[in-house]
């Protein structure tokens, strides 16, 4: 083992177990979170908002939970284990020498050293509180920086190296909990009140707006005390909004909220479904989002809007999926490019339930499922749950495909529902999902199966509706919908859900409303209200002791 | 759904009269694209014993043994080399092999100089069957081909069909050229078919149009060519060739005509057939068929000289072509230029786009609604 990742281990071992402890301790009280690992898209975030794009992270990260339908939230319960204290290490150590490299080095360390093969304390120290700061997201205290400094200067030594020293610094720093976790950590304002410290406040806002650290502005907002004034947050706020890294806050909430993590363990019988191509399946995640942002940010349009809306964008291979012409006019041998596209109206695959990212992602490999489908939508657009199906379920009629019988998933969901075992459930998913049956397992369009035709005729909450756009069109109306993403967008900044001592939550959907489900507004109400930056009660309590 | 295949003809007839580059096709006709998606020499090796009777020409040993015989080793010698150095031969063997030609008395490289070899007279094919179309008068020297009885002309089949790398039974090609397919389908302009007519899913006459592309073919889950993509072709008529055909139970032919389809070596420098026929069994969903008449043999053979360690006997190969052919006699030596050959083709539907990016043919056999809801094009009532 390295000394990197010796020291790695020594130190974060205690602080991984105390966080893990924390998390515990705050589930089994109800409580609000103390600190949230960094999901994987928070982490990539970070080193290219920090760094660049033009570093990458090679390795994998370690597995998230789901809590409440969402991983950001389910990331106050995760903890590291010793191999992804491991993989972490591989990973901060990889991303550090290619920033010190000749390449970049010049970028971030804004000073020469004396000599190149020695240790220089005043030049690592300028680095490592500057980058530091950024990755801690607050300033390194006297102790951190020289335990930092003495890192660098005894690996420069050893090495004979003083960029190496550097990397070596940096690597201790993204393998820290200070920099895997984000902390809340509060303090006693002027009446006597705890309140979330100004850099937490700052935390808090940047990983729900932008999924990534503050940049230097909102650090000095959390610094010079401005954050904790309504003006000083509103203009932090609306700065933030009408950032380019919003567009990275909103992709990172939508793809949790669809539910996007499942893409890793997807795959499609190539037989059945040529078409869906491994460039499919990264385009359709980003059609999707893509989508969502023309829709959300560029149109500022309703978020209802999203499942009827004509307005999408196709690369070739996609566009072959869905059956549909795409010219493309780039020379031959250049990568596909995104093209914008506009459904016809009428065309069944408008909206955003129509997309390869919900109809594939909620399919098994062979054939499609009226009933995961159903399922889904009711999770992840309604927030309604679910139950699982029970151990004992026979699952033969609706995994028999060429059954002469039941020549379509309606035929075989109906066989299926004979059980009475089955019924409770699939009554809830499959009129629902039954909708979508124009769309195959990969989702390509179709009007028949095993050569008939497909009956799309479904029902939501008493409404009877016919096809993909029956179905969207309910939707749209359904107040459910809107209420859920809502409170999907609240605990994607909060960690937690909505409750009803939450006195500003009513405010919120109201708002929400009032500005016709803009979700730029949705975010912005959230992000100035303070119960997303309210003190855990564990910690108010551990204050007044 | 007779209401729907109605309105399906409607459509890709305004599609049709929208497209550009279809001055020769018919009003008020259906217009569906396709790309080639498979394109190979066409084999019938379902009896290689009856076609090839000596098994002569072997493998990659037996041609190592016949190159060291060329240069002087006896037999038994050579097959000890063999067994001395496997199925390939050290660099101490294969240089000599290699300049085993001789021009004004020099020694030459044998691939660049195949006419300065000695014919190896390898096995030639005399079974009875090989696919093709009757191109000429000549009786003597014709097959029959299995699917239509007919007596044909496929002297390059003669030539090459006991070679091992030739053993190929469709969707296999031949070794070299699916070597050679697979290396250029990620980056050579394919090519494209449309078929116009006033209503396909009928016999009767209708009008073949071929043109390169100029994006290369995507390939799907399967590695195979990925069907329903959008394709541009060129705007150079270099390639553009149109065809008078008729469709009679779903096959398609064509009246003889020249056909020229520029390609990438090493996947042929190019299709140039003197003399052109084709059928083809036409569905919405694939076409699958053949293409013959008279093409140069230098260049088949070029494509195998120039890159010679794809497993076939290149040299042998030259010389056979070179007696086989059987067409357009040069004025000076008498040699014929072209020979009489066959391919076989398969193509897929696509979406196919002028250079000005505007949808002259869409798949057949789609959902009509996909392409009614997409094409921008109301349909005509």
């Amino acid at each position: 083992m390295t000394f990197s990742l010796w020291r790695g281990l020594a130190v974060g071992a205690s602080l991984f177990a105390l966080s893990a402890g924390a998390s515990a301790a705050d589930d089994a009280a109800g409580d609000l979170p103390l600190s949230l690992r960094l999901s994987p898209g928070q982490y990539k975030q970070i080193i290219a908002d920090v760094f660049g794009p033009t570093i990458s992270i090679q390795g994998r990260f370690e597995p998230e939970i789901r809590t409440d339908g969402l991983l950001a939230i389910g990331a106050r319960s995760v903890s590291i284990s010793d191999t992804g204290i491991e993989r972490y290490d591989d990973m901060a150590r990889g991303v550090a020498a290619q920033v010190i490299d000749a390449r970049h080095r010049d970028t971030f360390v804004h000073c020469k050293p004396q000599a190149a093969n020695a240790a220089d304390d005043a030049c690592a120290k300028q680095f490592i509180s500057l980058i530091g700061r950024l990755l801690y997201r607050r300033s390194l205290n006297e102790n951190e920086l020289g335990t930092q400094v003495r890192v660098a200067a005894e690996s420069a030594a050893k090495l004979h190296d003083f960029y190496a020293g550097l990397s070596t610094s940096l690597a201790e720093m993204l393998i820290s909990p200070d920099f895997l976790f984000r902390y809340k950590r509060t303090e006693t304002d002027a009446s006597g009140q705890r309140r979330l410290d100004g850099y937490s406040k700052a935390s808090v806002l940047s990983f729900f707006l932008w999924n990534s650290v503050p940049d230097d502005a909102l650090l000095k907002a959390a610094e010079n005390g401005s954050i904790h004034t309504q003006e000083g947050l509103q203009r932090q706020v609306d700065r933030m909004i009408s950032s380019s890294r919003m567009e990275g806050g909103l992709r990172a909430f939508f793809s949790d909220m669809l539910g996007f993590s499942e893409f890793e363990v997807l795959a499609k019988d190539p037989t059945f479904f040529p078409r869906y191509t491994i460039t499919v399946k990264e385009d359709s995640q980003e059609q999707t989002l893509k989508t969502i942002v023309d829709h959300v940010m560029v149109r500022r349009g309703d978020y209802r809007d999203l499942f009827t809306t004509p307005h999408t964008y196709l690369t070739r291979s996609l566009a072959a999926l869905y059956n549909v012409p795409l010219p493309e006019k780039t020379d031959n041998g250049q990568p596909m490019h995104w093209q914008p596209y506009t459904y016809k109206e009428g065309d069944p695959r408008a909206g955003l339930l129509a997309q390869a990212s919900f109809v594939a992602l909620y399919s098994p490999a062979g054939r499609s499922s009226p009933t995961a489908r159903g399922k889904a939508l009711r999770e992840n657009i309604l927030c309604q749950k679910v139950p699982p199906p029970p151990g004992n379920v026979d699952f033969k009629f609706v995994q028999d495909t060429s059954n002469p019988q039941y020549k379509t998933t309606r035929d075989r969901l109906t066989a299926h529902r004979s059980e009475a075992m089955c019924a409770g459930c699939h009554k809830i998913t499959d009129p629902i999902g039954l909708a979508l049956e124009n769309f195959d397992s990969a989702g390509g369009f179709r009007t028949k199966e095993n050569g008939v035709v497909i009956d799309t005729t479904g029902e939501l909450s008493g409404v009877k509706f016919e096809g993909p756009i029956g179905l969207a069109k309910v939707l749209h109306d359904d107040p459910a919908v809107v209420s859920c993403v809502a409170k999907r967008a609240f605990g994607f900044a909060a960690g937690r859900l909505p409750a009803s001592q939450d006195a500003d939550w009513p405010k919120i959907e109201a708002a929400f409303k009032d500005s016709k489900y803009n979700v730029l507004e949705l975010m912005r109400r959230i992000a100035l209200s303070d119960v997303v930056y309210t003190v855990p009660a564990r910690q108010v309590a551990a204050a007044q002791k | 759904m007779a209401l729907k295949s109605q309105r399906l003809r409607h459509l890709v007839c305004v599609l049709a009269g929208v497209g550009a580059g279809l001055s020769a096709s018919p009003s008020h006709a259906e217009t569906r694209g396709y790309i080639v998606s498979w394109f190979a020499t066409a084999t019938n090796v379902v009896d290689f014993k009856a076609n090839c009777p000596l098994d002569k020409n072997g493998g990659q040993v037996n041609l190592n043994v016949r190159q060291l015989m060329g240069i002087g080793y006896t037999k038994e010698e050579a097959l000890q080399i063999v067994q001395d150095s496997g199925a390939q031969l050290t660099p101490e063997f294969t240089k000599r092999i290699n300049v085993n030609a001789k021009l004004n008395d020099r020694p030459v490289p044998i691939f660049n100089y195949p006419e300065a070899t000695e014919d190896p007279q390898i096995e030639m094919v005399t079974g009875k069957f090989a696919y093709g179309f009757d191109l000429s008068s000549k009786t003597a020297q014709k097959f029959e081909d299995p699917d239509t009885h007919q007596m044909i002309d496929n002297q390059l089949w003669r030539a090459v069909g006991c070679l091992d790398s030739f053993r190929a039974v469709p969707p296999g090609k031949p070794y070299p050229e699916e070597l050679s397919w697979n290396l250029m389908i990620d980056s050579a302009p394919g090519w494209s078919l449309r078929l116009v007519g006033d209503d396909l899913s009928k016999d009767g006459k209708v009008t073949v149009i071929l043109d390169r592309l100029t994006q290369h073919l995507q390939r799907d889950a399967t590695g195979n060519v990925l069907s329903n993509a959008t394709y541009i072709m060129e705007s150079s008529k270099r390639s553009h060739n149109e065809f008078q055909a008729e469709i009679k139970n779903g096959m398609l032919t064509i009246t003889p005509k020249d056909l020229y389809l520029e390609a990438e070596h090493p996947f042929y420098f190019d299709i140039a057939l003197k003399n052109a026929h084709m059928r083809m069994q036409v569905t919405p969903e694939k076409i699958v068929g053949y293409w013959g008449g008279y093409l140069k043999w230098q260049d088949f053979a070029y494509m195998y000289t120039s890159r010679p360690a794809n497993g076939a006997d290149s040299i042998g190969m030259y010389h056979a072509l070179k007696k086989m052919a059987d067409a357009d006699p040069d004025p000076k030596t008498g040699q014929n230029r072209l020979i009489s050959g066959t391919y076989r083709m398969e193509a897929i539907p696509a979406f196919l786009a002028d250079d000005s990016g505007k949808i002259v043919a869409v798949p057949g056999g789609g959902e009509e609604s996909t392409v009614a809801a997409n094409t921008g094009i109301k349909v005509a009532n």
